[in-house]
């Protein structure tokens, strides 16, 4: 093991060990507050999958997981048992999900993005207007969590739980040869077609698979706030996950993470100071969009490069080799967009 | 079926798919042109009907404030492709994330300006108003205008595109955008002369919309949507394409909310879909 996997690993344990210990540490408030970082990191992994592998990126996420929200906050109404309102939740998140791919599936660039921007606001119009099923503008209210989560804290190290969980799985997925693939789609869509791989087939199974994660993270969304509206589906939702994804850094590994934090922290915390916090948080966006196009997490990685330049200018040559390799691959990455 | 209730409903819809005609040109021209989904379009239909509003109950005068709220939606269409979009030039995704981030500072600045409560422009004050009784069938005249205003505004966009200079300059810049800038043209100042007409376009819709809709910080998503729809049917980039999916979709639109009132979002995305699966370049879009 050599010095940084060495870094790495203790980072990682160390985050490990501030999670668990944190709800013993701070308030019932601030805990939930990490609970919903979390769960939009979880939503914002399924755009960030998208977009870093296949760069298609979605402006309508949101909308599958308001679906799979309602289908779980309905079911509850109706009074099914877990197992029913996880069903029901489940066939939501997949019909919706292939619904998606279909009409997605031959698009891509910024085509791909209006056909899920269109897609997302459809289900949020559902949600408005099928006012019997949905309860309309008000929407659902007062959905209970299973039992064995009903208190804050439990809850907190189930998302937790669900976080690591997803995060791997997008990770393996990643490495795989699905995931080379859609990379290789990425690319260059001619040459994967000569090459004899069915692109549209690719994509349908990239946006199904990242619908299911929206899923996921649409009835944990449910579970937190113990409530559903049609907001939660419609396009200020999509472009707050997606403005996640882009300030962490797309395609990176703890982008949607860092977004996350950030745009939950001026969401949540700034809005009780300020009024005009989306002002804000929009200025902000354009300015990483047009400054910073590898986002916080591609910020983060040119400054300890930076300090590693500076504290070792003996051997320039080894960690200028490893890191050029990477910053390489990020380029490629965003000269792809 | 009652004759006098499909006619009406026929020119409800051809009255909201004039005004999804204005909106959806200036969008799909802008996107011909630059290739730029400019997703703040719908931003700059609300701020052109709120300035609209607020200008009409300020002079009593609609067009002035018509005027006012397209000159608004202008200069902010100006300021965003002069300031913002210019840096990330040539860039697809850079360019519409710059947009929507445009758009949340628009709606944002709005809903601090205005106020969240719904608005709508106070009829009269030099707007055809009233209704046009012929036996059973009643019908307000403002809509009617709306209908023959737009068909005007449509014909000049064709003539103009098709028989004229500025017209020949951006169908070169459409076809070629290296080889017109070769010939001479100045195809920075093409860009900011499209950008900002295709948002003057949206605000002078949002000015007219305000008195057909009503006006909400969050409408211009509404329109965005409809647009969308509109230009991902006809074809990214034509205008024939954007009359056509503005007339259809404002007719089933107007039927569906008539006949089947929850799923009235569901009738306008299903077209959308079936043309996606058929022809994914709309009915009269390029082939990428």
């Amino acid at each position: 093991m050599n010095r940084s996997t060495v870094i790495k690993l203790v980072a990682i344990a160390a985050a490990v060990a501030i999670l668990v210990v944190l709800p013993y540490v701070i308030s019932s408030y601030y805990v939930s507050l990490i609970s919903i970082v979390f769960i939009s990191a979880i939503l914002a992994s399924s755009i960030n999958m998208l977009a870093g592998d296949a760069n298609l990126v979605s402006l309508g996420h949101a909308g599958i997981a308001a679906s799979a929200g309602y289908g779980l906050a309905w079911a509850s109404k109706q009074g099914y048992d877990l197992g029913g309102q996880l069903a029901v939740a489940g066939i939501m998140t997949v019909v919706t999900s292939a619904i998606y791919g279909l009409i997605s599936m031959r698009t891509k660039g910024i085509f791909f993005l209006m056909v899920t921007l269109a897609a997302g606001m459809v289900c949020y119009g559902i949600a408005f207007r099928w006012s019997s099923v949905t309860g309309g503008d008000n929407g659902l209210t007062g959905i209970s969590r299973p039992p064995g989560l009903a208190s804050y804290w439990q809850f907190y190290f189930f998302v937790l739980a669900i976080f690591v969980i997803v995060t791997i799985a997008l990770v393996i997925t990643s490495r795989s040869p699905f995931g080379l693939a859609m990379r290789g789609i990425r690319d260059s869509e001619t040459r994967m077609r000569s090459l004899g791989y069915n692109v549209p087939n690719y994509k349908f199974v990239a946006v199904f698979l990242s619908g299911i994660v929206a899923g996921i993270a649409g009835v944990l969304t449910v579970w937190q706030f113990e409530f559903i509206s049609p907001s939660a589906g419609g396009f200020d939702r999509s472009a707050m996950v997606m403005v996640m994804v882009i300030i962490g850094g797309i395609g990176t590994l703890f982008g949607p993470l860092l977004g996350a934090t950030l745009v939950v922290s001026i969401e949540q915390v700034l809005s009780t100071y300020f009024d005009r916090w989306p002002m804000v948080l929009g200025a902000l966006f354009i300015a990483v969009v047009i400054f910073a196009p590898h986002g916080l997490d591609g910020g983060i990685r040119q400054l300890t490069r930076w300090f590693r330049r500076r504290r070792s200018p003996k051997d320039p040559a080894i960690t200028g080799t490893s890191h050029d390799a990477r910053s390489t691959a990020t380029q490629s990455t965003t000269t792809q967009q | 079926m009652d004759p006098v209730f499909v006619l009406q409903q026929v020119l409800n819809g051809l009255s909201f798919g004039a005004l999804l005609f204005l909106v959806a040109s200036g969008f799909t021209l802008t996107f011909g042109l630059m290739q730029i989904a400019n997703l703040a379009h719908g931003a700059f239909y609300v701020l052109g009907a709120y300035v609209a509003v607020v200008t009409v109950s300020a002079t009593h005068n609609f067009w002035i404030g018509a005027l006012a709220g397209t000159a608004v939606a202008a200069g902010t269409g100006l300021l965003t492709e002069r300031a913002l979009l210019r840096r990330v030039r040539g860039r697809e995704m850079p360019e519409v994330l710059v947009t929507v981030g445009v758009l949340i500072v628009i709606a944002d600045l709005i809903l601090a300006l205005f106020g969240g409560h719904p608005r709508s422009v106070s009829s009269g004050n030099g707007a055809p108003s009233g209704a046009i009784t012929i036996g059973d069938f009643v019908y307000p005249q403002y809509r009617l205008a709306i209908i023959v205003l737009t068909i005007v505004i449509a014909v000049a966009l064709f003539v103009l595109q098709k028989h004229s200079k500025v017209g020949a300059i951006i169908r070169a810049g459409v076809d070629n955008r290296e080889m017109a800038s070769a010939l001479g043209i100045n195809i920075d100042r093409v860009f900011t002369a499209v950008f900002l007409f295709g948002a003057a376009l949206a605000g002078f819709a949002g000015a007219i919309g305000s008195g057909l809709l009503s006006l909400t910080p969050g409408s211009g998503t509404d329109i965005l949507l409809f647009a969308l729809v509109v230009v991902i049917i006809g074809g990214l980039g034509s205008i024939r394409g954007a009359a056509v999916g503005a007339v259809l979709i404002g007719l089933i639109d107007a039927f569906a909310k008539a006949w089947l009132p929850d799923f009235s979002y569901f009738t306008i995305f299903a077209p959308m879909a079936l043309v996606l699966v058929l022809r994914p370049n709309g009915l009269f879009g390029r082939a990428a």
